[in-house]
């Protein structure tokens, strides 16, 4: 069993949904057009119930399948917002908006379970309830914690949670999955260092804030190289350093250093996070200069649940062929914040030989559609059976 | 011998020129209300000649003495250029000019100059020429060093010229001075280093020019605290960092360094200049990057003379009853390129306590007036007595 037919026959209607979406990017929470549009398509399509602005824009649609024997409820997410980013494909369908751009293919994953739903609404063969997710705001809005903090689980009673990413790279139509721990928690850290500013020419009436905030960068290299555990991942990088003034003269007053952690566990995440605070307002101390340390938590690990992992890969092997086990991404995802709350995976899909991610010139290749489709549908007919 | 009459007599007269050039100022070589201004009073005074547009808007007046019988030219030297920043001291005849204020009191040298040049026209009671020299563009842009390249020592076969600046601080109108090198030669450095950017998750992939930019800072304190002789002086001041882009997920593909260094002697500075391009290299090479280093020669040391300078400390203690032993200072003046050319002396006279030069609430005090003025005219009095 590769793709399922009627799924193949809808790949040019799904395929022009997903254009359609390309050509219109939204960004963050403001995917009022694309919300809509999707809004409309499931009541066309009969589902049983569709709710809007849950998590603000986002959009739930229930589908209830022939039985429902054993109460059992599925969620399928897809993301629907854009990047704030000058789109470069020269595609008749490319953005109409400047800067705003479909860079991380989220219109081909809106449109596949859109697609999927569909398919579900007419068959309806399987035994439970599947409710279908669509969220704002995946790209540094937290929109999936937005959609789970207004009870969007509870309230529709979802057990399990399923995602698909698709993958420039890996070959088109590829599945690759991996339990546990796939992508990493993505925290920021906002420093400012302040010493004592002054002339150039007299150091000794100054506390330097260049050399505090060079010791501290140095210093921070030590987390991963001295303090974690080396079997375990870990990423801290400083991606920018402003001092207050920048003239050639003048000692600045303080200095400004922001950057990035990335880890694979709470443990991780937790040791970063003080250790950040304990070297920065060591290192501030020794100079005699105060440190204020802002550390914002981002979106936390993406960790699949082991039974559905399995699930979802066979799955993914019935549909495609095989399904390759995926390398660990340092990369951050927020649908995270809805694994946090119910078990599920999460897969990634071949796109095949395009750009990049956030490239300007990537596109989705519609040419996945069907099995991405496929292996939506085939997560709930096979997960809950028909009766 | 304290000061003399005729100047507590023109007192108030030259505290009017002082104070309309404090309301009025100029910055850099823009000086020209002022340079008009003084060329008019020169012209007014009776000098010999007067001669405009040495280096850019520096103006030059000549007076000769009684009788000329050894062919004797002393230069006496004023600056005239105000400072970029917004004044703050609520004075009647604060400026006039948003952003432009007489932050270092060269309103008053102009006019102590002026004065003088005003009494010696008067008077003529000296065997030789006096040169008054008004210089745009002390304050960073090397003004002394346009006139100097113009010709003008050559021209007026100056042998001798003398400076003063006034110093917040010191009692009013006291003395202060030191032979041999007395103010700091101020070069500064660009370094733009190079490594190779990336996603701040991927560090591997990236050359990471924050961990080398801040390397570079820490390695640049070890040209004062290892490599130079600790008897000598010498800052190096990294001033300002700036990457090149401040996004909390990029690691930077290029940071700009820059700061500026202070030292005594020649000896020090080519040190300074040579170590900085060795650990600037050296770190980079180190970490797989590049550096690009700028690194530009501004005023050099200013040289007090033995000879000239026992002259001007035994005239300054007439005026005023002692001279003082100055310290060194750590800041450059411009004046070092006409004590390049010619033997000569730099002398500092109290403004008392007054907030510092370049400070947004600095003023000039006028009380110094009568006490520099008598200086300037005791020193070509006494160095060319009238025969």
């Amino acid at each position: 069993m590769p793709i399922k037919n009627r799924l193949a026959e809808m790949h040019a209607e799904i395929t022009a949904w997903r254009r359609d979406i390309h050509a219109h990017p939204e960004i963050l929470y403001d995917t009022h057009r694309t919300s809509a549009l999707v809004a409309e398509r499931l009541k066309e399509f009969g589902c049983d119930e569709v709710v809007t602005g849950i998590g603000r824009t986002g959009v739930v649609g229930v589908i209830k399948g022939k039985t429902d024997s054993k109460g059992a409820v599925i969620g399928l997410r897809a993301d629907m917002d854009a990047l704030p980013m000058q789109e470069q494909t020269g595609l008749e369908y490319a953005s109409k908006t400047a800067d705003a751009m479909h860079a991380c293919g989220h219109d081909g994953h809106t449109a596949m379970v859109l697609g999927a739903a569909k398919y579900l609404t007419e068959t309806r063969n399987f035994d439970g309830t599947a409710v279908v997710i669509f969220q704002p705001a995946e790209e540094g809005g937290n929109g999936a914690e937005a959609m789970v903090n207004d009870g969007m689980m509870d309230r529709f009673g979802i057990q399990e949670v399923y995602a698909m990413h698709n993958v420039p790279g890996l070959p088109t139509g590829q599945f690759a999955i991996r339990p546990g721990p796939m992508l990493a928690a993505a925290d920021t850290f906002d420093i400012v260092l302040e010493g004592r500013g002054g002339h150039a020419a007299k150091p000794q009436e100054t506390i330097d804030t260049t050399v505090m905030a060079s010791q501290l960068i140095v210093a921070l290299q030590n987390i991963v190289s001295r303090n974690t555990d080396p079997v375990l991942q870990a990423v801290v990088s400083v991606t920018s350093v402003e001092t207050s003034s920048n003239a050639f003269n003048v000692i600045p007053q303080g200095a400004r250093i922001k950057g990035t952690v990335r880890t694979h566990s709470n443990d991780m995440r937790a040791l970063i996070e003080q250790r950040v605070h304990e070297l920065t307002q060591g290192i501030a101390a020794t100079f005699g200069g105060t440190a204020e340390v802002t550390y914002e938590h981002g979106v936390p690990v993406t960790s699949n649940a082991e039974e559905q992992t399995e699930y979802a890969s066979e799955v993914a092997r019935l549909v495609g062929g095989s399904c390759v086990e995926a390398p660990m991404i340092m990369g951050g995802e927020d649908f995270s914040f809805m694994l946090e709350a119910r078990p599920g995976a999460f897969i990634t899909l071949g796109n095949g030989d395009s750009a990049g991610l956030h490239h300007p010139e990537y596109n989705f290749n519609d040419d996945i559609i069907p099995i991405g489709c496929s292996w939506f549908a085939e997560m709930v007919e096979r997960r809950m059976p028909a009766a | 011998m304290p000061v003399k009459n005729r100047f507590a007599e023109l007192q108030n007269e030259i505290t009017e020129w002082r104070r309309d050039f404090h309301e009025n100022p100029e910055i850099l070589f823009e000086t020209h209300r002022t340079s008009a201004l003084v060329a008019e009073k020169l012209q007014e005074f009776g000098c010999d000649e007067i001669v405009t547009g040495i280096g850019r808007t520096g103006v030059v007046g000549v007076i000769k003495g009684k009788s000329d019988t050894a062919g004797k030219v002393i230069g006496l030297r004023a600056d005239m250029d105000a400072l970029p920043i917004l004044e703050a001291t609520g004075l009647d005849y604060a400026s006039k000019t948003d952003g432009a204020m007489h932050a270092c009191g060269h309103d008053g040298h102009t006019a102590m100059l002026l004065g003088a040049a005003k009494y010696l026209s008067e008077t003529r009671n000296f065997d030789g020429t006096v040169v008054v020299i008004f210089q745009p563009a002390e304050e960073g842009g090397g003004g002394g060093k346009e006139m100097c390249d113009d010709g003008m020592m050559e021209r007026w076969n100056i042998q001798e010229v003398y400076g003063m600046h006034n110093w917040p601080g010191r009692p009013v109108g006291s003395f202060a001075i030191r032979p041999g090198a007395f103010f700091a030669a101020t070069d500064t450095f660009d370094i733009t280093l190079e490594g190779r950017g990336g996603h701040a998750a991927k560090p591997h992939d990236t050359v990471d020019t924050t961990v080398m930019a801040a390397q570079t800072v820490l390695a640049l304190q070890t040209i004062a605290s290892r490599n130079a002789d600790p008897v000598d002086q010498i800052v190096v001041s990294v001033t300002s960092f700036e990457t090149s882009s401040k996004a909390f997920n990029v690691i930077p593909q290029t940071v700009q360094i820059k700061g500026t260094v202070r030292t005594m002697s020649t000896g020090m500075r080519d040190l300074a200049e040579t170590r900085i391009k060795e650990i600037c290299n050296g770190i980079a090479a180190t970490f797989g990057g590049t550096a690009d280093i700028n690194y530009m020669r501004g005023y050099p040391v200013m040289v007090n003379t033995d000879e000239q300078t026992e002259f001007a400390a035994k005239v300054a203690a007439d005026v005023s009853g002692a001279c003082d032993d100055a310290p060194l200072v750590m800041g450059g003046e411009d004046f070092a390129f006409m004590l390049e050319e010619r033997p000569g002396a730099y002398i500092l006279v109290g403004n008392g306590d007054t907030a510092m030069v370049h400070h947004p609430e600095y003023n000039f005090n006028d009380d110094a007036i009568p006490a520099g003025c008598s200086w300037w005219a005791e020193i070509v009095e006494q160095r060319m007595p009238a025969a």
